[in-house]
């Protein structure tokens, strides 16, 4: 009995020990106050700026490489590695001045060799590179070591806008056969930003430490770590915990819990992503406009951003978001369901009349329960709605289907941000050259006059008269209402009481670059 | 060559075979699945040239059997081909991925294994006592409990509240602990209840009166003589066991952001990466096919009846 009791008594004190050790280990886990944690969603599938898709990935990369211009967290196109730049009359030319003294990672020079060849890498078609479209290039000059003349294949207005994409950020030339990169595929990015990148470990983390040679200013942090953290919750419980700084993207619903949390700040910030169902205008009875605008009258747009998506949106008034240029108000469709059932019985559309709509789950923000709620709006006006859901490759394949006559599809729920802050890339949408499989103007709207606008606009050098284009073009799709126009997502960020000075810029990304321990 | 030997090289050829079916079923379950990698990788914005231009990068406009050719060829050089989202070699992809799983998997397995043996053991010896109630309460929430709400659970308590470990990630000794004890609260749970029947039915038989009988402490009964008898179905659950918890890291290593096969087997099938879903699905049925070959060489050692051919 002794024994035993002097053995549990061993197996206790032990037990403590241990205990003892694991939160020793523990509390010296944290980095140093000079280490910046950011909480990301995603492993990024690349480091390779031409071949980045997402903004979390974009987002990690402008830590490192930057971009001829640069998009402010206004939405505004600002100066970066080059310092002014002119358009020829016909907008087929553009003559950039480039920034001096700016030395890459690797200590080579930045000048206009340098542009030239990551230029002609992104137009290069043995190179990977899926969002090439906004980049119409045809040849690059090197006019002196800080002055290049791009000419494109066509007229693009939008053209120095598209080059704050970070699909066209500039990596040393120097570095592409170095450090493991390969021509074809770089993964250790060589840039001239104010961080330079340390170590990836996949799955898991992206370490960037500071450049001491960076020619702007100098950020607070001597280091940035980004962990790859996929399950929103996991996220939430890493700043509440305080073990990340920032993190992006947490459980919608707990956006008010969060906001009341003094250890923590929300930023929902302005974003490009409008997001909509598309309705299949080949498919009775969608294809009567009179239906399409009872739909956009059925459904209470700002009941369904207060209850489902926690304030997290802003109601559409225009076929695009606020911060593209182009945007003006276009219109609104106040909730009416009388006006609803009314314009259907003019279109002849019988009550009980079943109309499939898909739709994803977990791609935007409170997909599947929006969806939900739009189609307890569309019963209410005598619609009966026929829900499904799959997977994204699933649903991307159904969507992405053309022509018209091969497509299943008739509501579908859909998000687009494109990916630099301009009406071009979203006008395409309602383009008919962009129709399935070409492109993704799902809803398959077709209009004279929007088709015009649609190419004119990109071309039109004055951007005073493009803006008057897409108004043009906006409103007439407003009134036609190939979509059931929803909102546009506010892109949520959270971070520590304990740093100031986070911003985000309106394409999804958040601005930390500049973060500081508040005082 | 003995029987032992013979033993073995059947063993090697129907493992083979396994695997080879395996991949076979993998490979078409995969490309079965609707959806288009190229257009997943691109993305929404591109044009259909560029997505035509990485179909066929991805040899994805090739007949399904050239594909499955090139696959076994590959394979046979060990070459699991190339990620399609990642543009690296499947191998290179997987090593640091392994690694981390193994880690995981083996550090639960020898948690579950060492409180499982130990709950069930001492609640064999007690039988219908309290602590044996407390013990069957317990694995009944073990089993019953959703890995997923456990492990959030667990992060909440000692990450969140109480501040001792890590939340996600795998730097560091303490990381390991939260996503260790998710993945083994449900083999623990098994475990323990089949160290009990085991060692119950063990205990009342003649040698262990014998035993008794001739005056050895209770310890020395318990320990030398029923448990190593009681052993057979023990290790038989814990082998199986590991599978299992191969499994279940696909749901903890999502949770806790920890860096392994599994978190990388939910990515490349939401982005249909073929060749990684194909690398990673062998790999697993490998180390199941292994594990499972370990098992079965260690009922000899355990109990040296036990003859292979």
């Amino acid at each position: 009995m002794l024994d035993s009791r002097s053995s549990r008594a061993r197996a206790w004190r032990l037990s403590r020990v241990a205990l003892a050790v694991l939160v020793a280990v523990a509390l010296a886990g944290p980095a140093s106050a000079a280490t910046f944690r950011v909480a990301i969603g995603i492993d990024p599938d690349t480091l390779d700026p031409v071949q980045n898709t997402t903004t979390t990935v974009a987002n990690v990369l402008d830590y490192m490489v930057e971009t001829l211009t640069f998009l402010d967290p206004k939405g505004e196109v600002r100066p970066m590695l080059a310092e002014s730049w002119t358009m020829s009359a016909d907008g087929t030319q553009y003559t950039l001045k480039l920034r001096k003294g700016v030395t890459f990672h690797d200590g080579t020079p930045f000048d206009a060799k340098a542009v030239k060849w990551n230029l002609d890498r992104l137009k290069d078609p043995n190179v990977r590179v899926p969002v090439r479209a906004p980049f119409p290039l045809k040849e690059i000059e090197v006019v002196d070591p800080a002055t290049v003349k791009i000419t494109l294949t066509r007229p693009s207005a939008p053209f120095v806008m598209a080059l704050t994409s970070t699909t066209a950020a500039i990596v040393s030339p120097a570095a592409a056969d170095q450090y493991g990169n390969e021509y074809k595929n770089m993964q250790h990015p060589i840039g001239t930003g104010p961080y330079v990148f340390k170590e990836r470990k996949k799955g898991e983390s992206v370490t960037v430490g500071l450049y001491d040679k960076y020619w702007g200013k100098k950020p607070v942090y001597d280091t940035v770590v980004f962990r790859v953290v996929p399950e929103a919750a996991t996220r939430e419980s890493l700043i509440l915990a305080g073990q990340v700084d920032l993190m992006v993207l947490p459980p919608i619903a707990d956006l008010p819990a969060l906001g009341r949390n003094p250890a923590v700040k929300v930023l929902l910030a302005p974003s490009n992503r409008t997001i909509f169902i598309s309705l299949n205008t080949t498919k009775p009875p969608l294809g009567d406009v009179r239906v399409r605008q009872a739909l956009n009258y059925a459904v209470d747009k700002q009941a369904i951003i207060q209850n489902v998506l926690f304030g997290a949106a802003d109601p559409m008034d225009a076929p695009m978001a606020p911060s593209l240029f182009g945007y003006c108000k276009a219109g609104t469709y106040e909730f009416n369901p009388a006006q609803a059932k009314q314009l259907l019985l003019e279109a002849g559309v019988k009550p009980g009349t079943k109309i499939p709509f898909i739709h994803p789950t977990g791609r935007y923000v409170q997909d599947k329960e929006a969806s939900q709620a739009v189609a307890g709006y569309l019963r209410e006006i005598g619609i009966e709605p026929e829900l499904a859901t799959m997977d994204w490759p699933s649903y991307i394949s159904i969507v992405n289907a053309g022509p018209a006559e091969k497509t299943t599809h008739h509501l579908a729920y859909l998000g687009w941000a494109p990916n630099f802050l301009d009406a071009s890339m979203q006008t395409l949408q309602f383009w008919s050259g962009y129709h399935p499989p070409a492109g993704l103007a799902t809803s398959f709207y077709k209009d004279a006059r929007v088709d015009e606008l649609v190419v004119a606009a990109d071309r039109e050098s004055n951007p005073e008269k493009r803006k008057a284009m897409y108004c043009d073009l906006s409103k007439k799709v407003w009134s036609d209402a190939p979509w059931l126009f929803l909102y546009v997502q506010r892109f949520p960020i959270v971070y520590s009481a304990k740093v100031t000075d986070v911003a985000s810029i309106p394409n999804e990304k958040f601005y930390a670059v500049y973060a500081r321990p508040a005082q | 060559m003995n029987r032992f030997h013979g033993y073995l090289a059947q063993r090697f050829v129907a493992s083979v075979l396994t695997l080879l079916g395996v991949s076979l079923i993998v490979f078409l379950m995969v490309r079965l699945l609707p959806g288009d990698p190229a257009r997943v990788i691109a993305g929404l914005l591109a044009t259909e040239e560029d997505v035509a231009r990485i179909r066929t990068d991805l040899g994805l406009d090739r007949p399904l059997y050239a594909q499955y050719g090139i696959f076994l060829a590959r394979l046979a050089r060990g070459n699991l081909g190339v990620s399609a989202r990642t543009s690296q070699p499947v191998i290179a992809e997987l090593r640091p991925r392994l690694a981390a799983t193994l880690r995981l998997a083996l550090t639960s397995a020898v948690l579950a294994a060492a409180l499982g043996i130990l709950a069930g053991t001492l609640a064999a010896t007690r039988p219908y006592s309290t602590f044996d109630y407390a013990l069957s309460l317990t694995t009944l929430l073990g089993v019953s409990m959703p890995v997923y709400w456990l492990g959030l659970m667990l992060i909440i308590v000692f990450a969140v509240h109480l501040n001792w470990l890590p939340a996600a990630g795998s730097e560091g000794l303490a990381s390991i602990v939260l996503p260790a004890l998710t993945l083994a609260a449900f083999s623990v749970a098994l475990i323990a209840r089949m160290t009990r029947s085991s060692m119950l039915e063990v205990l009342r038989q003649d040698f262990v009166r014998t035993a008794r009988a001739k005056g050895l402490g209770e310890r020395l009964v318990v320990a030398r003589h029923a448990l190593k008898n009681a052993f057979i179905p023990i290790i038989t659950v814990v082998g199986l066991q590991f599978g299992a918890l191969l499994g279940g890291a696909v749901l903890t290593e999502s949770v806790f952001g920890w860096p392994g096969m599994g978190l990388l087997l939910v990515e490349s099938i939401f982005s249909r990466d073929y060749a990684m879903v194909q690398g990673i699905v062998l790999v697993f049925s490998a180390l199941f096919v292994l594990v499972n070959l370990v098992v079965d060489l260690c009922y000899a050692v355990i109990d040296p009846r036990i003859h292979y051919g």
